[in-house]
């Protein structure tokens, strides 16, 4: 049981960890508290589902056109809708208006999901995958545990070995601290923060094919959990990359065991996103700067 | 039977676009106005809803002299039923439950209100509007899991509180109250808005220390804003329950928050008008493409394009038109280069503030 639970906490941290690690990436550059972040996990779901229903194949194996599709939605989100907003609206009309990209997204995977059970006759709704198992040094390993983390610890060093050791990465750190000198100094800004997109949508569309492995999914289910990514991005300090990591394990665990708890005083386990809903509005009550409060000045 | 599928279809229209104008108008002070983004308006909505779901049949209950055992959630439907039935007969008592719904509603919609303004003092704008949403989501998971309140995920029944009319004059007379209730707090809205109230509002909107140093008290005025818009909300809330017949706690998701937010922006937020075209051009949206649901086959269910169309004219809306379809007019009292220049200004101190 308790290994039951670890297991199931290091998943949902790793899927988190994706997961909010982009929302506070284009927090940072473009100043979006994206409410179609969740929306960008579904659209990777969608895209593994249907690939995996016309090859016959592990959907773990289209990993990487989730990750591609991703990179395609988030610039052109950035394109089509930021673009053209940066430096004009206020940070309440960029949050108004990723709602309305959240209803775009939301609603097209629904129709998309219609379509999809017409023309191929396979339920688009209530989606599960099937996980294999693995073998590592004489133990067998839900394969959902060893793949999960190799990929998001991976993706973690890549972002991190990309922001600190390539001029492009350098320069979008430079463009978090001040747009502006940045900009002075020939940073391409657009570029960057374009390509901040790109990144947290393809995080997220990788981080997507891994949810049904854990849950039945629905064209709903990105934006279900996005509070939770919140939760985590605001434990970790809403500033801080580092923070939001650490923040997406903190969730993860305490909603994984909070829901243990909850039901051994036999309350009902569907309480279980509450969890993170009262973290984000205690945290934003009594100690916004969150967990990067603890090493940062700033 | 003609005639009753019309009366149906304008009773329809008539009080979603009601409950939509009280929502967008109550959103629309306290964002559009006093610059709180209240986005818990779905769970200020469900309190009136819950209000209704959670009294009607124990009030009716306690009128009647009548024994409730069992479970609520089992058997609200059942009771609800039965309450109606004597109201059909004493159309006082149904007067009553309605009344004494709407008092409640609105009291414990303003207190709430004022509670979930207190925040407002310490936390940036869009933070604030992140906390309220995880206060309207965890309203709603409790409503969903706690059974006494409204019946958990099985929902309330309601009180036909105009059972005594008898169809279609029950419909007709639902179709007039909610427009009546909706005209009533709309007129008090764009008086408010006009009001020296409404002006300190949208001065503590563009300039909060200005206003401060002007003599006006800040922290009054947003728990006024709050109070104000979240008694409305709630009133729409008991309007939908009545009409609908039923509660659900699904239906208070976010997404509703989302909807009406959307409408505000599309309509024009700070200008009393705007929460009158916002709704309009949702519902618009949304019958024209039910109209032609009937006429075309679809490989998909066409009711999602609403939300997709509204998204669209959103984001056109804020790139090409920011102020919306009827923008905010200026107030006279100072000129309007001034105004637009003091707004840039604002929007440049928070990019270029770290």
């Amino acid at each position: 049981m308790a290994m039951d639970l670890l297991v199931e906490a290091v998943v949902y941290g790793n899927l988190l960890s994706l997961l909010s690690i982009g929302l506070s990436l284009t927090l940072l550059t473009t100043r979006v508290s994206n409410f179609a972040h969740g929306d960008f996990a579904t659209v990777g779901i969608y895209v593994a589902y249907t690939m995996s229903v016309l090859f016959g194949a592990n959907p773990y194996l289209f990993l990487p056109f989730s990750f591609v599709g991703g990179l395609l939605l988030g610039f052109l989100v950035y394109r089509v809708v930021f673009e053209p907003l940066r430096g004009k609206a206020s940070l309440v009309t960029l949050m108004i208006v990723s709602m309305a990209l959240d209803f775009i997204l939301r609603y097209s995977v629904q129709i998309y999901a219609d379509v999809l059970q017409r023309s191929l006759g396979v339920y688009t709704r209530g989606i599960v995958f099937k996980d294999v198992n693995i073998n590592l040094l004489g133990f067998t390993f839900p394969g959902l545990l060893v793949i999960s983390s190799a990929v998001a610890w991976l993706f973690l060093l890549i972002l991190y070995l990309f922001l600190y050791r390539t001029k492009v990465g350098i320069a979008m750190r430079a463009v978090i601290e001040n747009p502006s000198l940045s900009e002075a100094l020939g940073i391409n800004v657009k570029r960057i923060y374009a390509l901040s997109w790109m990144l947290a949508a393809s995080f997220a569309g990788v981080a997507g094919v891994f949810l049904p492995f854990r849950i039945t999914v629905n064209p709903d289910t990105g934006f279900s959990i996005l509070l939770s990514i919140f939760a985590a991005v605001t434990l970790g300090g809403l500033k801080s990359l580092l923070g939001s990591i650490i923040g997406a394990y903190i969730i993860a665990f305490s909603e994984t065991v909070g829901v243990y708890y909850l039901s051994q005083i036999g309350l009902s386990t569907a309480y279980r996103p509450a969890i993170s809903f009262i973290t984000l509005a205690l945290v934003l009550l009594l100690y916004p700067r969150g967990l990067a409060g603890l090493w940062s000045k700033r | 039977m003609i005639v009753v599928d019309v009366v149906f279809f304008v009773l329809d229209l008539a009080v979603l676009y009601s409950v939509y104008v009280i929502l967008a108008s109550s959103l629309n002070l306290e964002y559009g106005e006093a610059g709180l983004p209240n986005f818990a308006k779905a769970a200020f909505f469900a309190v009136g809803a819950f209000s209704v779901g959670a009294l009607s049949v124990r009030l009716g209950a306690v009128f009647l002299g009548m024994a409730l055992e069992g479970d609520f959630k089992l058997n609200s439907l059942r009771w609800a039923m039965s309450v109606s039935q004597s109201v059909a007969r004493n159309p006082f008592l149904g007067l009553s439950i309605f009344i004494a719904t709407l008092i409640v509603a609105a009291l414990v919609g303003s207190v709430l209100g004022v509670l979930a303004s207190y925040p407002a003092l310490r936390l940036r704008e869009d933070y604030l509007g992140m906390l309220l949403i995880a206060f309207s989501e965890t309203i709603r998971i409790v409503a969903r899991n706690y059974d006494p309140l409204v019946g958990g995920t099985f929902g309330a029944g309601v009180v036909d509180f105009l059972a005594w009319a008898g169809s279609p004059s029950r419909e007709i007379l639902l179709l007039f109250l909610s427009v009546v209730v909706a005209a009533i707090i709309w007129i008090v809205y764009y008086r408010l808005s006009a009001s020296p109230f409404g002006r300190a509002l949208r001065a503590m909107r563009d300039n909060e220390l200005a206003t401060e140093s002007l003599g006006r008290n800040i922290v009054k005025l947003r728990m006024m804003a709050m109070m104000i818009g979240s008694a409305m909300a709630s009133v729409a809330g008991v309007l939908y329950a009545y009409y609908v017949g039923t509660v659900n706690p699904d239906d208070f998701t976010t997404s509703k928050t989302f909807l009406i937010t959307l409408m505000v922006i599309i309509g024009g937020s700070g200008n009393p008008y705007g929460p009158l075209v916002g709704p309009a051009v949702y519902l618009a949206f949304d019958r024209l493409i039910q109209f032609t649901k009937q006429r075309l086959i679809l490989p998909f269910d066409p009711n999602y394009l609403s939300y997709i169309v509204l998204g669209v004219v959103l984001i056109i809306v804020v790139d090409r038109h920011p102020g919306g379809i009827v923008p905010e007019k200026p107030t006279l009292t100072l000129p309007r280069e001034l105004r637009s220049l003091l707004r840039q200004r604002r929007v440049e101190e928070t990019w270029n503030r770290q």
